[in-house]
């Protein structure tokens, strides 16, 4: 009894139930159609980007930053990948190199600004939002092809239809089944997990989170951890975009827009306090597997419109949120012990 | 300290410079620009912005902030549309602008101050959901085909180029700023922003305080949607996508601090002109309007990152004087006691 009381004390154990849950009802309601592993796993492709970025978020969460930039670094990289390999003519893996140092630079320069001038992390990030975004807009008119149509016919597919070199990233499976996207999804959650929760490194990041004087009289270099954090988010947004351009063989500026929203919503779901000190890898891992579950299920197994799957999902924030409040806030508990006792 | 104060007291108006050098700048550079029609032209193009702008203003006063808005803004931009399609009248849209935003306000108020729950994870999570409503009442179709003057109503000049849209809002924007800045309640606000524990103190409720500052956030979110939806004649399910991102930016813009506590009202709505005069000015400078994100980010970034280090600047002034002022008396105290 005692063990499965602290089991429930873990958010992670929560957060298993739920997925099992979601797995119980949508087995039950539609199971010839629900059940089939490849398209749960193209599930999770689908929303693939979102899970790498939140994964590197919760490391800027735990510090207690917010970075709403992310999204807007996707379409940054694509268009980079694009236009260098199009237009300049440039080898495709030297392409996606430059792009991913370009991002770890667009990180690095809103962590400056935040870690060394002071700055609050959501302006900067937003007006990163704005300046990256824009930029990408910009580097797509360096192109022949119309900024709207995107850049297409990446390499390449083989004769006989299996996709090699650059799109195998997007679109190849390892042994035939396993898409290579979640092998990749796979390598980055353990890269994080080992980081944040394994090497002295994730302490600092902890450490900053929960008292950033603390860190900063025990010797840590606060500032240049913090801005880690961002160019770590930065290059973690990069390779989404890298796969999201491979998936989809076309780089367009505008790729990931919309993510902002999703990918703070895995990382709190995951259990990261926005306040900083406290969250877990395996908390937004399990997460943003949720969300791509419930964002899978409800429309084939209830029959809800694709483009209405904002709802749920903004229910579930809202639930998950306030019932965590409502179990952490000793008032609010203590209102509700005075209610039953007067009953 | 009264520097400090002071610096406090021209906010807006570092930001109405700004304003102003920006179309200076663009005057220099295209002469055409600086006739009195091609400015107002700017100012009438900012309605629906300042109007959002100045609702999220009260919010991020209190040191919260509020991502919905931009939903908000499409649901009940949706609503009037589907009034407007039956040639019902702009009252009727305003009392149920004014009723969507009071019970999404009262919503996002309850989560955050009385759950406390932090407040962007919240609206959030209210942003997801409202969106889901708009595409539920618009049952996932772009309202359109309005009937009736409805659609006229946003290009109606009242005298000398200025239209009844801007004349409101800029009466509106008067009035708030001097309730804000003059009375006592209006106060409360930067009070509960600035200090919520020494808000407490005095007496005034933070709970309260914040409640209205949603439900007010809520309202303003509400009449920009019929604003909006008037403007452009159409509204689709992702309408005001963004704009809540838009809305913060102006807000920062007009010297409003994202951690509460500073600014006004009169800074929010100049903020807006920046913010949706920007994309007008490039036509002028002869710049393609995919320059309008690239610019918009840097003027935020480095006006967000100005202001940072000159506060950061008095600050340690101000610092290094009280300790050099310390210094000086235990000097003389000591230098007493040898005596």
């Amino acid at each position: 009894m005692k063990t499965l009381k602290n089991l429930f004390k873990h958010w992670e154990f929560i957060l298993l139930l739920l997925l099992a849950a979601e797995f119980l009802i949508f087995g039950t309601v539609n199971p010839t159609k629900f059940l089939r592993p490849v398209s749960i796993m193209s599930s999770i492709t689908n929303y693939i980007s979102i899970c790498i970025i939140a994964l590197f978020v919760t490391f800027v969460m735990i510090t207690g930053g917010i970075d709403i930039q992310a999204s807007s670094i996707v379409g940054l990289t694509s268009i980079i990948i694009g236009v260098l390999w199009s237009d300049a003519g440039l080898n495709i893996w030297v392409a996606v190199f430059i792009a991913i140092a370009a991002s770890a630079l667009c990180g690095a320069l809103s962590g400056f600004f935040i870690a060394y001038c002071g700055v609050q992390p959501m302006v900067v990030t937003l007006g990163g939002s704005f300046l990256y975004s824009g930029i990408a807009l910009l580097v797509s008119g360096l192109s022949a092809t119309p900024a709207y149509q995107g850049i297409s016919g990446f390499p390449s597919k083989t004769a006989e239809g299996a996709f090699v070199n650059f799109r195998f990233l997007g679109k190849g499976t390892l042994f035939g089944v396993i898409p290579t996207q979640i092998v990749i999804y796979v390598i980055l959650i353990i890269l994080c997990y080992w980081l944040l929760h394994k090497t002295k490194y994730g302490r600092k990041v902890f450490l900053i989170g929960v008292n950033q004087q603390a860190a900063e009289y025990s010797g840590i270099n606060t500032r240049l951890t913090i801005m880690s954090t961002y160019i770590l988010t930065g290059i973690g947004a990069s390779i989404a975009g890298v796969l999201l351009t491979a998936n989809v063989d076309s780089a367009k500026y505008n790729l990931g827009s919309s993510f902002t929203l999703s990918i703070i919503t895995a990382v709190v779901l995951g259990g990261t306090l926005s306040t900083g000190g406290k969250g877990s890898i395996i908390g937004t891992a399990l997460a943003s597997i949720v969300i791509c579950i419930l964002r899978y299920g409800l429309p084939l197994c209830f029959g809800i419109s694709t483009q209405n799957l904002d709802l749920p999902v903004g229910v579930m924030l809202i639930v998950v949120v306030v019932g965590r409040e409502i179990g952490h806030n000793q008032q609010i508990q203590m209102l509700f012990k005075r209610l039953k006792a007067k009953k | 300290m009264k520097q400090l104060k002071s610096l406090k007291n021209v906010r807006w108006l570092s930001s109405l410079a700004f304003l102003i050098v920006l179309y200076g700048i663009t005057g220099i550079i295209n002469p055409s620009f600086l006739s009195y029609s091609s400015i107002l032209s700017c100012f009438n193009s900012s309605v629906v912005f300042t109007l959002l702008a100045m609702g999220i203003a009260f919010v991020i006063m209190t040191g919260e902030i509020d991502v919905s808005i931009g939903s908000v803004m499409g649901l009940t931009a949706t609503i009037a549309g589907l009034i407007a399609q039956k040639g019902g009248s702009p009252v009727q849209m305003l009392i149920y602008a004014v009723l969507v935003g009071i019970v999404t306000g009262m919503i996002n108020g309850l989560g955050v101050a009385f759950f406390n729950v932090p407040s962007l994870i919240f609206t959030l999570g209210t942003c997801g959901v409202i969106r889901g409503l708009v595409f539920v009442v618009a049952d996932g179709k772009t309202t359109e085909n309005f009937a009736g003057p409805f659609t006229n109503l946003g290009s109606k000049v009242l005298f000398a180029n200025i239209t009844m849209y801007f004349a409101l809002v800029f009466i509106l924007a008067v009035i708030v700023h001097l309730l804000l800045t003059r009375t006592k309640k209006g106060k409360y606000f930067i009070a509960v922003g600035d200090n919520p524990n020494g808000a407490n103190l005095v007496g005034i409720s933070v709970l309260k305080t914040k409640m209205i500052a949603y439900i007010l956030c809520g309202i303003f979110a509400g009449i920009s949607g019929v604003a909006f939806a008037s403007k452009y004649g159409q509204v689709n399910i992702v309408a005001g996508t963004g704009y809540e991102m838009s809305a913060i930016a102006a807000c920062v813009l007009g010297g409003i601090s994202l951690s509460g506590g500073l600014g006004n009202m009169a800074g929010a709505a100049i903020g807006a002109v920046i913010m949706s005069s920007v994309s007008r000015l490039l036509v002028f400078i002869g710049l393609s309007s995919d320059y309008d994100n690239t610019i918009t980010g840097v003027m935020l970034i480095t006006i967000v990152v100005v202001d940072a280090l000159m506060q950061h600047r008095s600050v340690e002034m101000a610092r290094r004087k009280r300790l050099l002022s310390r210094t000086m008396t235990n000097e003389t105290k000591e230098g007493g006691e040898e005596a």
